[in-house]
């Protein structure tokens, strides 16, 4: 245990040393199997056609939404109904929000089931579970935030931020996997020895875009739907 | 016809044996087991003899059970936007 702690915190500095350290999949075979983590893809499920999913290029987003309703398993979420209720901006959030807006770079904190996550553009989300019936390659719309923030304005949700003041965006990397557990159990009294294995996956995220709207739009939109 | 949302905030542990039969009466089993009843005279007498442990709402129609899980269970916060080709 001690040994692999001290193999593990060397192999961490030479990663840190060496910025140009190659890729995992660059490595020998024995380094790689040093990893404490490894990478699995999962093979797609079957039965799914791909000229009816939406891809980036169909032009038509509610037809396709309802055609993947049939194929991709329910466990994903899929695009909710469009809120009806218009919407209505305190004074002070159409003040502030161009100035936040205005800013570069934003951070927001989302919420994926019920857990908060706080993540800027770019950043990779080692997501605590498996999320069942996503592929590598997914856009996730991610529409619950309790912060949306800059260097110098933050907008706080109560609870959430209204889910039209901002866009964010999330790719499916693939999936992780933790390095083998094994547990023993053992009865007193008797000799019998049980050994759980346990190896959870592991969905990883990568926000793909952080994105405030335009006021403008919104109210454009709103004036249109009245 | 509207009905009683009661919810047990405090365990009956330690209560004289009468109150804890009125809980058992009421069918709340553990704390934040919450039961629905329409609003008559008996009901609202049984919510008297255990008013310092549960709390108590009007509502217009009960819920299941499975809807009152699914109002404690929070969003997910995300949806698939677009599907990768598999």
């Amino acid at each position: 245990m001690f040994s692999r702690a001290i193999r593990r915190s060397v192999l961490d500095a030479k990663i840190t040393s060496t910025p140009t350290f190659p890729p995992t999949f660059l490595l020998p075979f024995g380094a790689r199997y040093l990893q404490t983590t490894t990478q699995h893809i999962d093979p797609p499920p079957q039965g799914l056609d791909a000229p009816k999913l939406p891809l980036k290029s169909t032009p038509e987003q509610t037809n396709s939404v309802t055609s993947i309703a049939n194929h991709v398993r329910r466990s994903v979420p899929l695009q909710p109904a469009p809120i009806a209720k218009p919407l209505a901006l305190d004074p002070s959030i159409t003040e502030m929000l161009p100035l936040l807006a205005a800013q570069p770079s934003h951070y927001i904190t989302i919420h994926i089931h019920g857990k908060p996550y706080l993540v800027t553009a770019g950043d990779t989300v080692r997501l605590p579970f498996h999320m069942p019936g996503v592929v590598p390659g997914d856009v996730l719309r991610l529409n619950r935030a309790a912060n949306l923030g800059s260097r110098d304005y933050t907008l706080k949700g109560a609870p959430y931020v209204d889910e039209r003041l901002f866009e964010c965006r999330a790719r499916v990397m693939g999936t992780e996997a933790e390095p083998l557990r094994i547990k023993e159990k053992k009865k007193r009294r008797n000799r019998r020895i049980n050994w759980v294995q346990t190896k959870l996956k592991f969905t990883i995220l990568k926000i793909a875009e952080v994105k405030i709207n335009r006021l403008e739009e919104l109210q454009r939109v709103g004036q249109e739907s009245l | 016809m509207s009905y009683f949302r009661i919810t047990l905030q405090r365990s009956g542990i330690g209560m004289p044996k009468r109150t804890q039969g009125v809980l058992k009466a009421l069918g709340l089993r553990h704390r934040m087991a919450t039961v629905f009843y329409p609003v008559t005279p008996e009901v609202a007498g049984q919510i008297m003899r255990v008013k310092e442990l549960v709390s108590v709402e009007e509502v217009e129609k009960p819920l299941t059970k499975d809807e009152v899980r699914a109002e404690r269970r929070p969003d997910p916060g995300f949806y698939l936007e677009t599907a990768a080709p598999r």
